[in-house]
């Protein structure tokens, strides 16, 4: 490690604050991103790094100038995490770099337009990069290596972070990304957006939100670029369970095209009124629709299933005689089913009545002396039309 | 817990012949002679599991056996000569504890479980396998959590009388089968049951609302006394009269204590008044409500305290 002269120290770190504070007025990302891409390891950023240990008191500098100091939140960590960084303690390295780089998007928030964005995606890159340094350097001291699940609350602060699997603190992602003045959404390139809609909708499809991950799930697939298969079947994916649970059914060749077979039996079961057939589907791709967890959502539609069954007795009993149509005997409903090899006796199928019932999908009541089902004359099947069941 | 101090600089090798031994927190490296080696803990552990004492006397006994364990490294090392476990340990805390309702002791005991078994010493791995999906179920209303315990069972899980019977109750619970949650109350296994009880009064709750709105004009109390699990019997000789009417009367208060609206019909048979009843019936605040341990673990309390 060479040391700089002191002369040559304060000339050199003053160099970089006045590169930083250029970068930040002319709006130069380019040039700003380039002062914190640490893993580059770049000659002028190890010549500073030198600088900054050898000369000790940066923060005198920083402090010496207004042009400086009002930055100084992002440059005093900035530097520590540099000089940790040349020293090769990762850990505090990591440490002072987050400080950094929270620091750094506060300061983003309040500029005008989201000029420094890729600024921002460089920092992303190196906290992460940081972070598996400082792991490496935890684990090798017997310590749990635990900085790169910390790195991910900047990187939430930034996008969703599902990549890491923490589903459920991108809240407060969406939440500053929704309420920040500056963050005009459509200011954003088009494939950032895509991606956005697509965890966010995800996030939706596991809290059952379904008309918001409709909306969400829908924007991403009409904004995919159409070439990208592989993408629209990601979309496709999930979007296919929530316009289900809608009432809304896909064609066999959508699931053909995008290699989606594994929804073709549910859907044959939702269109038929075939329980079995929707339990055999989901015991058969129980762990493929566990993991990528719409299992309970496809689970639900039973419900719809049910309706379908009841549905068609009604039409059959309509056939053979209009006037009593609208009373259906519970033992009849429960003779359908044992033929549909579901074994469930009167209590239970009374039950499941009243669920239907209950959560509107069968518009009447049940009349439980008499064991009848008795319908409303006036659409006692209702359709969703692209509302979920009422929970 | 007693598990979280960092035992590795005080290993000891105990000395201590007493079978019963009070509960004391150590804090810092322990005198062997108060210390109970592993052949005397085994005799502990019988001890406590044959008492008739109360579960304060078991919990703390349990809990001096649990130090004693963790002070000597123990908990790692299976001898075979013993054919003796820290499993069994932990096991046996954890049926007291769910036997009482005791869920914070519970959880401390399933999390080191948790543990042991992913270090391949398998206990009653089943068993337990079906109470954490359960605690699941009862708990979190998170979708998230339930999808990762559902897939992380294991093929050999799954066949498990006991698993079975936890996934049945698991998809009772989410469609609102109240007919099938109380015929699984009666015959679940082990302490399946136990774990069933945090739910009984919500899934009761939702089953009255639904028959409230689904049924006209009325409903027989002695049917909903029937599927909602208040009465013992079930329809065989067995059933003695009083124990069926014993049911109905249960029946009778839980319904007017949540605001049911009851009719006798003209055969002196109780009814309740389904349309009524669906503007009247409520959730009673619980007069014994305590903060639940676990509650610091939401979602939004994390949140707005990483904010």
């Amino acid at each position: 490690m060479a040391y700089p002269s002191m002369g040559e120290a304060h000339r050199r770190i003053t160099d970089y604050l006045n590169k930083f504070c250029d970068a930040v007025s002319y709006q130069d990302v380019a040039s700003l991103a380039q002062l914190f891409s640490f893993s580059s390891n770049s000659p002028s950023l190890l010549s500073l790094a030198d600088a900054l240990n050898f000369f000790q008191d940066a923060n005198r500098l920083i402090k010496q100038s207004d042009k400086f100091s009002q930055f100084g939140e992002i440059l005093a960590p900035l530097f520590r995490s540099l000089q940790s960084y040349r020293l090769g303690n990762l850990v505090e390295a990591y440490h002072a770099f987050e400080k950094f780089a929270n620091a750094f998007i506060q300061e983003f928030r309040n500029w005008e337009s989201a000029w420094a964005l890729e600024a921002l995606y460089v920092i992303a890159y190196e906290i992460r990069v940081l972070a598996e340094r400082a792991d490496r350097e935890l684990s090798s001291n017997g310590k749990s290596p635990e900085k790169l699940k910390g790195a991910g609350s900047f990187l939430m602060k930034v996008f969703g972070v599902l990549a890491l699997g923490t589903v459920h603190l991108c809240r407060s992602v969406i939440r500053s990304i929704e309420t920040a003045r500056i963050f005009d959404f459509e200011e954003f390139p088009r494939r950032d957006k895509v991606t956005y809609m697509y965890y966010t909708g995800r996030l939706e499809v596991f809290n059952e939100n379904f008309p918001a991950a409709d909306h969400k799930l829908s924007y991403a697939l009409t904004h995919c670029n159409p070439l990208r298969e592989a993408n629209i079947r990601m979309i496709l994916k999930y979007l296919i369970p929530v316009k289900l649970s809608l009432g809304i059914l896909p064609k066999t060749c959508l699931l053909e095209k995008y290699n989606l077979l594994e929804y073709n039996d549910v859907v044959k079961a939702l269109k038929r009124g075939d329980l079995r057939l929707l339990r055999h589907a989901l015991q058969e791709h129980e762990d493929q629709f566990l993991r990528s967890g719409v299992y309970l959502v496809l689970e639900k539609l039973e419900l719809q299933v049910y309706q379908r069954l009841v549905k068609k007795i009604y039409f059959i009993q309509k056939q053979k005689d209009p006037s009593k149509a609208h009373q259906l005997k519970l033992e009849v409903i429960v003779k359908a089913l044992k033929w549909l090899e579901m074994d469930m006796d009167l209590d239970e199928v009374e039950c499941i009545m009243t669920i239907l019932i209950y959560k509107n999908l069968v518009k009447g009541y049940f009349a439980h002396k008499s064991k009848v089902v008795v319908l409303s004359k006036q659409d006692p099947f209702p359709k969703l039309n692209g509302k979920p069941v009422n929970s | 817990a007693v598990e979280d101090i960092d035992w590795d600089a005080l290993t000891v090798r105990g000395t201590c012949q007493e079978i019963e031994k009070r509960y004391l927190r150590l804090t810092s490296a322990p005198d062997p002679s108060t210390v109970r080696p592993e052949e005397i803990l085994e005799k502990a552990l019988l001890m406590v599991q044959n008492s008739q004492k109360n579960y304060l006397y078991k919990c703390d006994q349990l809990k001096s056996i649990r130090q004693d364990l963790i002070v000597q490294r123990t908990r790692n090392h299976l001898t075979v000569k013993h054919n003796f476990t820290a499993n069994q340990v932990y096991e046996a805390h954890a049926r007291f504890a769910l036997e009482v309702g005791d869920l914070p002791e519970y959880n401390q005991c399933q999390s080191q479980l948790k543990i042991l078994y992913a270090e391949g010493i398998k206990g009653c791995h089943m068993e337990f396998a079906a109470y954490n999906l359960l605690c699941v179920i009862m708990h979190s209303n998170n979708n998230r959590d339930l999808l990762s315990s559902m897939s992380r069972l294991s093929a050999e899980a799954k066949k498990d009388q006991a698993v079975q019977h936890a996934l049945a109750v698991r998809a009772a619970v989410t469609s609102g089968n109240y007919v099938l949650f109380f015929r699984l109350y009666k015959t679940a296994p082990n302490l399946n049951s136990c774990l069933m009880d945090l739910y009984v009064e919500k899934m009761r709750y939702k089953a009255v609302s639904c028959m409230s709105r689904s049924y006209r004009p009325q409903v027989p109390v002695s049917y909903i006394a029937q599927v909602l699990g208040f009465s013992n019997g079930v329809l065989t000789n067995e059933g003695s009269d009083e124990k069926e009417s014993d049911g109905l009367e249960d029946c009778v208060d839980w319904l007017k204590a949540h605001g049911a609206c009851l009719v006798v019909d003209s055969n002196g048979e109780m009814q309740l008044d389904a349309k009524a009843s669906s503007s009247t019936i409520y959730m009673p605040d619980p007069e014994d409500a305590v903060a639940h341990g676990d509650s610091s673990l939401a979602v939004n309390d994390f949140l707005t305290r990483t904010s």
